[in-house]
């Protein structure tokens, strides 16, 4: 019996996290042809709030996947940090619950979003030219970039201000359903 | 109470913070961004097609963006998809570049480097070579 309720949970498990990738996968398909306006960092925010670490098994299917849909560019090594490292920030602020908090926290990651996809540049320029070469690359790069910073700070603000109430609410529920 | 109030106080505190972020990056692009020249400018865009073939194209112009500069150039023919990063170019004096047949696209450098921008925000300074040749990502 004990055995049994464990493998329905792994099974439910498994399920949710399918769901989880499926649901951040259609947002962002949903609202590509808005630049940097996504609700990638508002689910990953969601998810690591109410299922914890279920989030680690979510964010390396969704990076694969966004892999196998628009190949393995410098991008690509970009995600393999940017949204472990939110998931990581959004599980040591777990306990918050204003809407204010997280929606300046997802408004903070949006505009160093690009400072922190700079990073690859720096490295790659350092190899080829030394680190005064790799710093210069990354902050050219960083600096081109900032208009898209500030559209994707404005686009969490305020996509972080309208649904986090209604979708804590259900998701509240939802946890109480599969969980309890 | 006094949590509530010392909450309140942090969350004026972060969006005060995020205010000054903004503004403080929004002087930083506007300081260090890459500003287009006017006047008369003296740029090359040189064309590596598949067979490693180049053509080059000297231009005298006033255009602020390689978009406009790349219209100019006599001979130079390109077409693409409009995209709200501005003209994503696929093909290049008749020879389409398609990254989902086999990972080939068009790179765009500056002076020897990568284009950091697109080619309608990619300013023109007087002595640019711009490079634009074929590429094919070998992962593909």
């Amino acid at each position: 019996m004990k055995n049994r309720s464990r493998v329905i949970k792994s099974t439910l498990d498994i399920t949710l996290i399918g769901l989880m990738v499926a649901v951040i996968e259609a947002s962002k398909i949903a609202l590509l042809g808005l630049p940097n306006i996504e609700l990638t960092t508002f689910w990953i925010i969601m998810f690591t709030m109410f299922f914890g670490s279920k989030i680690m098994f979510v964010i390396p299917v969704f990076i694969l996947l966004e892999g196998c849909m628009f190949g393995f560019g410098l991008w690509w090594v970009m995600y393999l940090y940017v949204w472990p490292c939110l998931a990581l920030l959004a599980w040591s602020c777990r306990r918050q619950e204003s809407v204010w908090f997280w929606s300046v926290l997802s408004a903070l990651f949006g505009l160093f979003f690009g400072f922190f996809c700079a990073i690859p540049y720096v490295v790659i320029g350092a190899a080829d030219g030394g680190i005064k070469n790799g710093l210069y690359a990354g902050f050219t790069w960083w600096v081109a970039g900032i208009p898209f910073d500030l559209s994707h700070c404005g686009g969490n603000f305020v996509l972080m201000l309208i649904l986090y109430h209604p979708v804590r609410i259900v998701m509240r529920r939802a946890r109480t359903m599969l969980y309890t | 109470m006094t949590e509530k109030k010392n909450s309140s106080k942090k969350i004026i505190v972060g969006m005060a913070v995020l205010v000054v972020l903004v503004a403080a990056f929004a002087i930083i692009f506007s300081v260090f961004r890459a500003k287009p020249v006017e006047g008369s400018k003296s740029i090359t865009i040189e064309v590596v097609d598949k067979e490693q073939k180049s053509s080059v194209y000297d231009l005298k112009t006033d255009v602020e963006y390689l978009r406009e500069a790349m219209e100019e150039a006599e001979g130079l023919e390109f077409s693409g998809t409009e995209s709200e990063y501005g003209l994503m170019v696929e093909t290049v004096n008749g020879i389409t570049a398609d990254y989902n047949v086999d990972g080939a696209y068009w790179a765009f450098f500056v002076n020897g480097d990568y284009c950091n921008y697109g080619i309608d925000t990619q300013p023109v300074t007087d002595g640019d070579a711009f490079k634009i040749v074929y590429t094919v990502n070998s992962e593909e």
